[in-house]
């Protein structure tokens, strides 16, 4: 199943998209959060405090009424007392004339239209910026006075506790998006884990280790997805198995008309002489063909046995040296190959028969496949004992260099040798054999032309 | 003089052509289509019989039970012919007293090999002196084996593998030296047909074949021989 979307190529990860999708979630909550706090407390503060200066403004314009009406001279010094405070400031407008008293603050910079809203009887309030000073001016009028009495109140106490709320809040909501993307985070991971198990399931499978199964869950989410991937091995794995059972039991049942042939073929060849030219020709011709087929069916049975454990191989300690020496004795035709052998011999626990089996069919694919052996490396590295066996050929393409190794799969046509007797299966049981011994196999190019064919085993301990 | 083989095998165009090819080889055949008839044929007075070339399936009386009843009555040499080398198979035939295996497809001239160096291990019992095992007199020279006044009944390659772990006086034989000296297999012989002869040697040597104290196994080396 697969949906485009118009951002396609942008799409990010799942796990950035739920890192985003709770970060968002968190900061839009808190957001929200945070501007309601903001309001509702900023609002009550402010009120407290306008409520308060009211009240002390209510009191001190009762004082100045009382000395206006005395008309004593207290009154100046009754303004001096009240404008005393940092930053606050009393005016008063008697009959058209400005007294004030300030500390800092300058009340004739007052705006005009609230001294003219106070002047015409009505009690007012402003917020306003007085050099450079927030503050609050109180205007109440002196009706028995006929007077209008103005007193300031510096806010600047009210506006750092705002400013450190708004700071506050600021703070909490970004830090609550980092937490939410981190929860995200956290809960992707987890959510993944599952996923993470049947990734490194799926891809031992794909490897070709069938019997890989998931755990059991009971987890509702889960459970259709393990079951699934369960039975799609099992059902392989019985397929593999099937497969090469087949491959046995023909193997087996050609084996019976195979035996007839090869000794009736051996009575013939013994008789050879008695036969015309065109008898003797078809004669090698058949007894080549015969050994040709002999040698599939021999493959044939070798790979059917592919399910095999390491378990179940007889292993024994080999000198790799002297299981090339060996295997090279059966090549036909062709020079004794140069070895290039490390320092003590690279040793190796194996199956004998089995891993000569792989590196003769190495060697006469150089032979067959790749214009001739060049060398046999055998070589330790990393703990690992490591055998190369080196031809004169092209090289194998890049893109075949896993196809060879699959049954049945030939050198490209490119480069056959004509009279290749190959059956196709001689690379596919290397790979087999050498996964049997819990070792690896590939091609890679040879330093200098030529393809190098390379298989890797653990050493043996000594 | 040449040899006679008793070919027991079912398939009637495997058995001609093998009869021809071996024939070719230099021996005189037998053919016997079924097992009753191979162990009639070897129950017959006055036949000889230098060894039984017997395939595993059999229909009737299969090969492994021809085969246990050739070796109730004697140490006529036996090389089976199985078409599966698993593992069962083959262990059991060697279990039921087979001296080897072939596996098909076989060529005559490649069992002629086995048929070789089967014969000189029946023909030549090493020739060394006499020796004991435990409560076992062996004597090579005229192959035969006694405990007290009893015939142990060994047969010419249990007898060979025994007289190879002597000849080592005390020190290990490797299991490829064993399959090189007593079958003939060079580098690689198939382990259980040592092993499977090992067990049957005990069972006839050791006084109780589970705790060996003659024939003893050098782990991942091979055995040696106690006396």
């Amino acid at each position: 199943m697969r949906w485009t979307r118009p951002w396609g190529q942008l799409r990010l990860p799942l796990r950035a998209r739920v890192m985003l999708a709770f970060g968002l979630v968190s900061v839009l909550v808190t957001g929200l959060i945070a501007i309601l706090t903001w309001n509702l407390s900023s609002s009550y503060m402010l009120s407290q405090r306008q409520d308060s200066a009211v009240r002390q403004a209510v009191v001190n314009a009762r004082l100045v009424q009382e000395a206006l009406r005395r008309d004593s001279h207290d009154l100046s010094e009754l303004l001096t007392g009240l404008g005393s405070q940092v930053e606050s400031a009393v005016l008063l407008v008697d009959h058209g004339q400005w007294i004030s008293s300030g500390n800092l603050l300058d009340p004739r910079q007052l705006p005009h239209a609230l001294l003219d809203l106070v002047g015409q009887g009505v009690a007012a309030r402003q917020r306003l910026v007085l050099s450079e000073v927030p503050v609050l001016a109180v205007g109440l009028p002196l009706p028995a006075a006929s007077a209008t009495y103005v007193e300031v109140f510096p806010l600047r106490d009210l506006d750092r506790t705002f400013h450190f709320l708004s700071w506050m809040l600021a703070a909490g909501v970004v830090v609550s998006g980092f937490a939410g993307a981190l929860l995200g985070r956290w809960a992707a991971a987890r959510a993944l884990r599952p996923l993470t198990t049947l990734t490194a399931a799926a891809a031992s499978a794909a490897a070709g280790d069938l019997t890989i199964r998931l755990p059991d869950t009971r987890d509702p989410d889960l459970a259709p997805l393990t079951t699934a991937f369960n039975n799609t091995t099992e059902r392989l794995q019985r397929r593999v198995i099937r497969d090469a059972r087949f491959a046995g039991d023909v193997s087996h049942e050609v084996r019976s008309p195979l035996t007839t042939m090869l000794n009736a073929m051996a009575v013939l060849q013994r008789r050879r002489t008695e036969l015309s030219a065109n008898g003797q020709q078809a004669l090698d011709l058949l007894a080549t063909e015969l050994r040709r087929f002999q040698r599939l069916v021999d493959d044939l049975l070798e790979i059917s046995l592919a399910t095999e454990d390491r378990a179940d191989l007889p292993l024994e300690p080999v000198d790799l040296v002297e299981l090339v020496a060996h295997a090279a004795r059966d090549r036909v035709g062709g020079e004794p190959p140069v070895v290039d052998a490390a320092d003590p011999h690279p040793r190796v626990l194996a199956d004998r028969r089995r891993l000569e089996r792989a590196v003769t069919n190495l060697l006469s694919n150089a032979d067959q496949h790749g214009r001739g052996l060049v060398r046999v490396g055998l070589l330790r590295h990393n703990g690992q004992a490591r055998i190369e066996v080196d031809d004169a050929g092209p090289g194998v393409p890049v893109a075949d260099r896993e196809l060879i190794f699959e049954r049945f799969a030939r050198g490209s046509p490119a480069f056959r040798d004509p009279s290749d007797t190959g059956a196709g299966l001689g690379l596919a049981l290397v790979a087999q054999h050498v996964h049997g011994h819990a070792g690896r196999t590939w091609v890679e190019d040879r330093p200098g032309g030529g393809a190098r064919f390379v298989i890797e085993i653990p050493e043996a301990g000594q | 003089m040449s040899l006679t083989l008793l070919l027991v095998e079912d398939d009637a165009r495997i058995r001609r052509s093998l009869a021809l090819a071996l024939g070719d080889e230099g021996y005189t055949i037998v053919e016997a289509p079924t097992g009753e008839e191979a162990l009639r044929y070897l129950a017959t007075p006055a036949v000889t019989v230098d060894l039984v070339l017997l395939d595993l399936m059999l229909p009737g009386v299969d090969g492994l039970q021809v085969c246990r009843q050739i070796r109730e009555r004697g140490e006529l040499p036996i090389i089976m012919v199985t078409a599966r080398t698993d593992t069962a198979d083959v262990i059991a035939g060697l279990e039921a007293g087979a001296d080897d295996y072939v596996t098909k497809p076989l060529v005559a001239s490649e069992l002629a090999a086995r048929i070789r160096a089967l014969m000189r291990r029946a023909g030549d019992h090493g020739g060394g002196a006499a020796f004991t095992v435990g409560d076992l007199r062996v004597d090579p020279a005229q192959g035969r084996a006694v405990r007290g006044a009893q015939d142990v009944h060994l047969t010419k390659t249990e007898l060979r593998l025994l007289c190879e772990l002597a000849a080592a006086e005390q020190r290990v034989v490797s299991r490829e030296q064993l399959l090189e000296r007593v079958w003939d297999y060079d580098y690689f012989g198939d382990t259980r047909l040592l092993d499977v002869h090992i067990r049957r040697l005990r069972r006839k040597v050791e006084p109780d074949p589970g705790q060996p104290r003659h024939i003893l196994t050098a782990r991942g080396q091979g055995y040696r021989l106690v006396l």
